[in-house]
């Protein structure tokens, strides 16, 4: 079990990072996440300054939100490229040929994908609090301490099996479709932006979306990493924390169980090696 | 012009799902940032963001099939018979462009309906700049679009795989969602300067200006905008006649013209 996950780790990360210098690949993977966020930023510092009721402490709300929710879209993509991918480049076949089930190779890239975005989400916060000294002339209060980020490190990771499992199910679906496998991250990634208080608290939204919000571990994760990196409340982290960590695994179960039902009738009604357009 | 025009329409109604898909990305930005602007204490401001949200449907639609479209296209060995037929390459991708906006128009379309049914943002709007500033907006974002399917074309993966951040920076610094020129810019004037050089960057201030006037800066004027805009237009659909001409002429001598990259 162990050495496929880690073959698959391997062979994600040289896929997304090794086709060139680590550094720059980084770099690279950081510029649209990074721009997100900005104009969350921005819009937020417009709308706000307009209404004469900007908070550098809101500033730092939105872009830890901003910066994140790509993120764990991301990695909550992973299976369905690997799969729709996979089948274009005759890589899935190889794996779906083994006696074992393709969960392990699909859990290696998420973790690979996982290893890629925490870098990611610092060059992106990095990013907005230079923007934000520099043209905003506001400092975000954002508690940086190396308690604050192995807090926030584990938060990523609490949330990691809910990605997991929202990866599975749209996996199972990909070994089915034949198109338009590409447009998922847009509807994962819309949906944890308007979701999961990436970028305001759930209450703005109308019913019955506040109440959909309170209910997805996603929101609990974003809340977990604004009570250590902004609010320094370890009590409520552990909450929040908690509560991501526990609202992820029914999700992480189904995931499982559904992929490994689309996997067994994908076996065997043919779709599990056709080619995707 | 016509045919490919006919092609790139019946492949887009021929398949109501792109639809679905051409409308995830803006419509979710938009209430996203719509709901952020309500949540910030200016609710009228939500109206910028859906907007901005019809505005990046079109510069989606240049960056992912137009931009890329050529090179596409002799991955799957179709750009040889681009490159063999009568007609000449520049109405091909005038083609593509018409196409293109009339496949886009309902998805910007629904992206506005839905998102001034939710935010109810009150408008002001003079109809003729509106269409003027649309039309030429359309115009020279398209003809960037046709700039750029030469130059990815030329330089093929690496220039593919720059896509999303292409598309994120851009419609970051063109201030699709928020004025990036002007007095409510955030950025310094010479980066101001920069972005105006972005046909989006312009043509959202004239869009913004036609729609929300009491919302907007006086300066530039929306003429003084509309004067830029129209040059933007000229300048790109030349240099995209160039480009053409030059991908042909240096794709012929490396003798890379259709060569597929794996």
């Amino acid at each position: 079990m162990l050495r496929p996950l880690f073959a698959s780790i391997w062979m994600g990360w040289q896929r997304e990072i090794g086709w060139g210098n680590p550094v720059v690949a980084i770099l690279a993977r950081s510029v649209a996440p990074a721009a997100g966020a900005l104009t969350a930023e921005i819009v937020y510092w417009f709308g706000a300054s307009a209404a004469g009721l900007f908070d550098p402490g809101r500033l730092a709300y939105v872009v830890v939100g901003a910066s994140l929710y790509g993120q764990v879209a991301l990695y909550a993509y992973v299976p369905t490229s690997a799969i729709s991918e996979g089948k274009n480049s005759y890589v899935f076949p190889q794996v779906f040929m083994t006696p074992s089930s393709s969960i392990p190779y699909l859990t290696g890239r998420c973790v690979a994908s996982f290893l890629e975005s925490v870098p990611v989400v610092v060059i992106s916060v990095a990013v907005c609090a230079l923007v934000s000294s520099e043209f905003f002339h506001a400092t975000l209060p954002l508690i940086v301490s190396p308690l604050s980020v192995v807090l926030f490190v584990t938060a990523m990771a609490l949330i990691f099996p809910s990605a997991l499992g929202l990866g599975y199910l749209l996996g199972s679906y990909a070994i089915f479709a034949s198109k338009f496998e590409w447009a998922v991250p847009s509807y994962i990634a819309g949906t944890l932006m308007i979701l999961s208080e990436a970028l305001y608290p759930a209450s703005v939204l109308p019913w019955p979306l506040s109440t959909i919000a309170l209910s997805l571990p996603f929101t609990y994760f974003m809340r977990a990493s604004r009570d250590v990196l902004l609010y320094g409340s370890l009590s409520r982290y552990v909450t929040d924390a908690g509560v991501a960590f526990l609202l992820g695994m029914p999700l992480l179960v189904l995931g499982l169980l559904a992929f490994r039902a689309g996997e067994n009738r994908g076996r065997m009604k043919g779709f599990i090696d056709r080619k995707s357009m | 012009m016509y045919a490919r025009t006919w092609v790139r329409v019946r492949s887009i109604y021929g398949e109501p799902l792109w639809l679905v898909v051409g409308i995830a990305f803006p419509l979710f930005t938009t209430f996203g940032l719509g709901f952020l602007y309500r949540s910030s204490g200016v609710g009228a401001l939500a109206g910028f963001a859906v907007l901005g949200g019809i505005a990046v449907s079109f510069w989606s639609n240049v960056v992912w099939s137009m931009a890329t479209q050529f090179y596409w296209d002799k991955q799957e060995g179709i750009f040889e018979l681009y490159l063999v037929s009568p007609a000449p390459v520049s109405a091909i991708l005038v083609g593509m462009s018409i196409g293109g906006f009339v496949g886009t128009a309902p998805s910007a379309l629904l992206v506005g309906v839905v998102g001034w049914q939710v935010f109810g943002s009150a408008v002001t709007p003079s109809w003729a700049l509106v269409a003027t500033g649309f039309v030429l907006t359309i115009v020279a974002l398209y003809s960037l679009g046709m700039l750029l399917a030469s130059v990815y074309l030329a330089y093929g993966r690496q220039a593919e795989s720059l896509n999303d951040s292409v598309m994120q920076t851009v419609s970051m610094f063109s201030g699709a969602y928020f004025p990036s020129v002007g007095s409510g810019s955030p950025f310094p004037v010479s980066l101001q300067l920069v972005v105006s050089l972005i046909p989006l960057t312009i043509g959202m201030d004239v869009l913004r200006k036609a729609v929300f006037s009491p919302l907007t800066s006086a300066f530039p004027t929306v003429y003084e905008d509309l004067a830029i805009l129209a040059v933007l237009c000229v300048v790109f659909f030349v240099l995209a006649q160039w480009a053409i001409g030059r991908m042909r002429e240096r794709g012929r001598k490396k003798g890379t013209l259709v060569v597929r990259q794996g």
